[in-house]
């Protein structure tokens, strides 16, 4: 029964992918470009998940493997692009080959000091390694300095994107369904018991930086092809620690929390550009009645023990009565002609709503949304099966 | 030729001398004990053996060729395995993985076979988990695999990292302070199953151990240190009358 369910199950993968590419000619320009990155944050975040989540070893220099992965696929391109005699899809699957290469080199490059590091320690390394990457790039004739380079020829496609983005999870999921990921999460709990239990430390760490870098490299060719267009500002350390949030976020070595988050932190601020703008009255409602909702949340979060039916009704009453009062107040405010006249653009607005989603759920759940768990029919069923024992 | 030989042992960190000129010889099959006071280097002594720290000076030969300077997993690899004191599991890892991690060292499938889910890799997970499980049945755990270790009960936890030691297969074990925290009848049970390792899997075992009633009954041979110092050496009966072990460690009334 092995052959047939790995076959199936790359066919319906590969399927999908094509699937996804036909539905996304449907949709505009912009549309699409966003399920294109958010393949893209996909990668970034599940590759920096192996490093950061499974392997325990805090690099927050992720976007250096990334800008890495870009640059040299973008030079290449430019120099060499014609005169190898391919072209097309054999060529981007040379310049991934060759971004996920380099990126592999220079996350050798930063493995190694993390041998010695821990902690904040090697967060500190990462972080300047990564600025470090950007900076020399940004002094280069070659590469564009600041400006940053076009990237000739393009290559937009939906599907391969996503086609990465699923190998880069079936790589990790693999790890873990087999023996060979125990000893990754070993030197995440403990380095001395695992050295002592006969794990070679040195080269789990080292294989956790050759893998997720590779893929933040695959990442970075994807984007050089698709943007047409890169440069250092694309690559700043915002983006390493976004990268880093959505690991976080998604439960710091869940898979799947990581692939969750990606999407949802990328798809919110983006969506958010599109709202309508909003008066001070209903800003100011609505602050209120989060904060309010947010309070009656974290209170049945820390005191109720309960089953678990009881907390759901209490969380949905929590928002729904958070939901009603901004409502009221935001009607109610309405009445001050001062607060009704003054309107704030979403535009504006929207990464202070970003920032404000993260405090939210660090809150309320700080083990990030999936905590260790994996997404999957066995996790949901084992929550009905605690559901149903503490009813009886 | 004894299976691990200390000659001179002796670890200085700073000016403080940690374990000072100590010797020591193990052989096959001994049930063999390491006591003393509170930071008399007994630990430290497990340090330089698994190769935590490398010794100042002195050699430490394991089989008859020398360990000191080798990497503790390449120690592990090379057949001694240890427990920890203040116990050191995989906290969320489960009972079963706990071991399987200790099993691995056994592998033989390299990682892009698992990395690309290939039957070998998963024949081969399969395989290190039944040898795990096997593990968790001697040493009474086995209904507990599937729990995450943190939730254990203490006693359990320690019996888990002597299971942890013996996936490594080695031939030497060294436990340290395995009954340490326990109460007498959980003690009892332990000293019963290191004698069923001994005899089931030939294991030669060292330990380090402050009960000691744990010690007098378990062990044939006891080295006591004292300040870093080995102040003596013998079986239990001359330990116990031994004047210098009587003024550093046991007290008039043993």
């Amino acid at each position: 029964m092995y052959w047939p369910v790995r076959l199936a199950s790359i066919l319906a993968a590969v399927g999908g992918c094509f699937l996804l590419d036909a539905l996304a000619r449907g949709v505009d320009d912009y549309a699409r470009r966003l399920i294109v990155l958010a393949g893209i944050w996909v990668i970034l975040s599940v590759s920096l998940n192996l490093i950061n989540g499974i392997t325990g070893q805090f690099s927050i220099g992720h976007a250096a493997f990334w800008q890495v992965g870009a640059y040299t696929a973008g030079y290449l391109s430019v120099t060499f692009h014609g005169k190898w005699g391919i072209d097309g899809l054999p060529w981007m699957i040379l310049m991934m080959a060759l971004g996920a290469l380099m990126a592999a080199v220079a996350g050798l490059i930063v493995g190694l000091p993390s041998l010695r590091l821990r902690g904040d320690y090697l967060a500190i390394v990462t972080l300047g390694f990564g600025e470090i990457i950007r900076i020399v790039v940004q002094n280069q004739k070659p590469l564009g300095e600041a400006y940053g380079m076009n990237v000739q020829p393009k290559f937009q496609t939906v599907w391969l994107v996503w086609l990465m983005a699923i190998v880069c999870i079936a790589v990790c999921r693999n790890l873990l369904r087999t023996a060979h990921g125990l000893p990754f999460l070993a030197v995440r709990e403990d380095e001395v018991a695992a050295g002592a239990m006969g794990v070679n430390v040195t080269q789990v760490k080292v294989t956790a930086f050759l893998i997720g870098s590779a893929f933040a490299g695959v990442a970075g060719a994807l984007l050089a092809h698709y943007e047409g267009f890169i440069s250092p500002q694309m690559f700043k350390m915002e983006q390493s620690f976004i990268i880093l949030t959505m690991v976080v976020l998604g439960g710091t070595g869940s898979i799947t929390g990581a692939t969750i988050a990606a999407v949802a932190l990328f798809y919110l601020p983006e969506r958010l550009r599109d709202a309508p703008p909003v008066t001070g009255a209903a800003l100011l409602g609505g602050l209120i009645g989060t904060i309010v909702a947010v309070v009656l949340v974290k209170r049945t979060v820390d005191r109720f023990h309960g089953p678990k039916i009881g907390a759901a009704t209490r969380y949905i009453g929590s928002v729904v009565a958070g939901i009603v009062l901004s409502l009221a107040l935001g009607a109610g405010f309405g009445m001050i002609p001062k607060l009704a006249s003054q309107s704030f653009e979403a535009e504006k607005l929207r990464m202070v709503i970003f920032a404000g989603v993260l405090i939210i759920l660090m809150l309320i759940r700080p083990q990030g949304i999936l905590g260790t768990n994996e997404f999957s029919l066995d996790w949901v069923k084992s929550l009905l099966r605690k559901r149903k024992a503490v009813e009886a | 030729m004894s299976l691990l030989q200390l000659e001179g042992a002796t670890i200085r960190f700073g000016g403080l001398v940690a374990v000072n000129n100590v010797s020591f010889s193990v052989e096959k099959g001994d049930l063999f004990g390491l006591i003393g006071p509170n930071g008399a280097g007994k630990t430290t002594c497990f340090n330089l053996i698994t190769g935590v720290y490398k010794p100042t000076s002195g050699s430490i030969k394991f089989r008859g060729s020398e360990l000191s300077g080798t990497p503790p997993n390449k120690v592990a690899q090379l057949g001694i395995a240890r427990t920890f004191q203040n116990i050191r599991l995989f906290q969320s890892l489960t009972v079963l993985e706990n071991v399987v991690v200790a099993a691995y060292l056994r592998h033989r499938v390299a990682l892009p076979s698992a990395l690309l889910y290939l039957p070998s890799a998963i024949a081969e997970t399969e395989r290190l988990k039944a040898e795990a499980m096997r593990l968790l049945e001697v040493l009474d755990l086995d209904r507990r695999a599937q729990v995450r270790s943190a939730d254990l009960p203490y006693g359990m936890q320690r019996r888990l990292e002597i299971a942890r030691a013996m996936a490594t297969k080695p031939e030497l074990l060294l436990l340290d302070e395995p009954a340490a925290g326990m109460n007498p009848q959980e003690s009892d049970d332990l000293l019963l199953t290191v004698r069923q390792i001994r005899e089931n899997f030939a294991m030669t075992v060292l330990l380090i151990e402050h009960d000691m009633r744990f010690v007098m009954n378990l062990c044939e041979k006891i080295v006591v240190l004292d300040h870093g110092i080995e102040i003596a050496q013998g079986p239990p009966e001359t330990i116990r009358n031994h004047p210098k072990v009587i003024e550093a460690y046991l007290g008039e009334a043993v």
